[in-house]
């Protein structure tokens, strides 16, 4: 590692969002190698606690800064993500570089491919710094892990969200100021809401998913976390658009995400479910939820009650799929290797061997129908839908572990993602925003979801949020 | 009933892909798919949807926001 950067100008670099270091870096203000140091002395001053980070190697981090600030005293061009340093949740394949995917059974494997979204993020100037945190192979949404539990920045016996736990935590604790998670079924949102940072899952077919490791190959997505909608908006732009290596991904133009946000939400119709998103919702939650709909409308947004239909389709149709094709991306460990898997997730895949196929092809063939639906019944009436990210206040780590066979730990952890799943399905746009804190001084999100390639809209909302609340600049005190 | 829709898909899974139950968590998981089942047979033929195929990329397109 270069000189250390003494702690107060250190915390001060980490405290930069995303958009505020890299335009600092640009201009000369600071350094690459010193940006990049002052993350990884944060690292190593706090994440014994938190274990957020599976591996670090700072060493090629630390080339790759020094040859960024190269670049820029050569006057050559750089990028929208000049020097930024970044972690990312550890299921990305870099050629030649870990990957464990949060499992045992992957501890050893080095990929010899590297994934688009990796190497869109280096080509915009990003650094690599190494490899976060997450739920065993994405199937769990709090934050247990094998490799050990990914702690909440916020109270360390908190869950942190999942499955992209060491992203929502490395964000919150500054230690990078945005990361790549994936969402199959809440895993960006969760943790981002949990955690206090926003993210942002992009439509289905929005962001290549070459190099990824697959959980449900119908609802995978990946996306950023970071402090504030401006910084996902830089990421997302520089992440998403067609890949020739992913025949999947859409060929919709890619708009310039950050020049929408103006904070200006006249003629935004809002959209507030009822139904069974807002039943049983803390009360803390729902006064935060409350608070924030009406800094919306004082941008302008109007806000009123709207009915989802075909929801119970959509319950239905999701559990299928995601239960069948979560199941058969492990066939062949599950049967040779059953025990190297947590009992969670071992638990969690079994039952999807059981699921008919005449089910999965069902549930796959309503998905545009259901969808065609959806949308026109909703968004012919709102633009955005806005719920709470979690209904509950966040449960601890102990509260949540079912490897226990504790029934209430089990039935906590189903409740976690039950505001999020539905949105998986639909292959809809979603983000979380940080919205206030319980009684618990934990943090709350509120989720905006949008019709498909709507995520501008969905920026522009969470970026009117944050240009009058300060939620997403809070910061938790953290302990070495 | 419950005890012997669990042995039916524990030997069901057995019979297909020559898996056994990994441990106690699966057993109380495989519960989940009776609301799974009963779910999905709620919702199963209540005609709301046209019966022609609609490929799920063309509903996104479709779906998405015209400036």
């Amino acid at each position: 590692m270069t000189d250390e950067v003494p702690a107060s100008h250190s915390d001060a670099l980490t405290g930069l969002t995303l958009v505020e270091a890299v335009d600092a870096m640009r201009c000369g203000e600071i350094t690459a190698e010193a940006m990049t140091t002052a993350c990884l002395q944060r690292i190593e001053r706090y994440d014994g606690r938190l274990n957020a980070t599976i591996w670090i190697e700072a060493g090629p981090a630390l080339e790759a800064a020094a040859e960024a600030d190269r670049r820029r005293r050569a006057g050559a061009g750089l990028g929208p993500l000049h020097g930024l340093p970044m972690a990312n949740k550890d299921m990305f394949y870099q050629a030649g570089r870990p990957c464990t995917c949060g499992s045992r059974i992957l501890r050893d494997f080095r990929p010899d491919i590297t994934a688009t979204v990796i190497e869109r993020l280096e080509m915009a100037g990003a650094i690599t710094l190494g490899g976060l945190n997450m739920a065993e192979f994405a199937h769990n949404p709090t934050g247990h892990n094998a490799f050990g539990d990914c702690h909440n920045p916020w109270k360390p016996d908190y869950v942190t969200g999942g499955s992209s736990s060491g992203s929502g935590a490395a964000v919150a604790a500054r230690f990078v100021s945005a990361s790549l998670g994936s969402d199959t079924g809440g895993s960006i949102r969760m943790p981002a809401s949990a955690c206090g940072v926003t993210g942002l899952k992009p439509t289905q077919t929005r962001v290549s998913r070459y190099g990824a490791m697959p959980l449900s190959f119908s609802c995978d997505n990946l996306g950023p976390l970071a402090r504030t909608a401006r910084d996902c908006a830089r990421v997302l732009h520089v992440i998403a658009g067609a890949d020739a290596k992913d025949p999947t991904s859409a060929h919709e133009p890619v708009p310039d995400y950050e020049a929408m946000l103006d904070a200006d939400l006249r003629g935004c119709r809002i959209g507030v479910p009822r139904g069974f998103l807002l039943e049983g919702v803390d009360p803390a939650v729902q006064q935060a939820f409350d608070t924030s709909l009406e800094v919306l409308r004082g941008r302008g947004a109007t806000v009123f009650s709207v009915a989802l239909p075909v929801m119970d389709e959509v319950t239905a149709y999701s559990a299928v799929v995601s239960r069948a094709e979560g199941s058969a991306t492990h066939m062949r460990w599950a049967r040779d290797h059953p025990g190297d898997y947590a009992p969670h997730v071992s638990g969690r895949i079994y039952p999807g061997f059981a699921v008919p196929a005449v089910y999965y092809i069902e549930a796959l063939r309503r998905r545009g129908p259901v969808l065609r639906v959806f949308a026109r019944e909703v968004f012919g009436q709102v633009d955005v839908i806005a719920t709470p990210t979690l209904p509950g206040q966040i449960p601890t780590l102990a509260e949540t572990d079912i490897d226990t066979g504790d029934a209430d730990a089990l039935r906590r952890y189903s409740r976690l993602g039950s505001n999020v799943r539905w949105v998986s399905y639909l292959g809809l746009p979603a983000i979380s925003v940080p919205c206030g804190f319980d009684g618990n001084g934990m943090p709350i999100g509120l989720q905006l979801v949008g019709r498909p390639f709507a995520e501008g809209r969905l920026l522009k909302t969470a970026d009117a949020l944050q240009s009058d609340t300060d939620w997403h600049r809070r910061a938790p005190v953290l302990h070495g | 009933m419950a005890e012997s829709f669990v042995e039916q898909v524990v030997a069901s899974v057995r019979h297909w892909f020559c898996m056994e139950v990994p441990n106690r968590t699966a057993r109380l998981m495989i519960a989940d798919l009776e609301t799974i089942i009963a779910d999905f047979e709620a919702v199963r033929d209540r005609g709301r949807f046209e019966d022609e195929p609609c490929d799920f990329e063309v509903a996104l397109q479709e779906s998405k926001e015209r400036t």
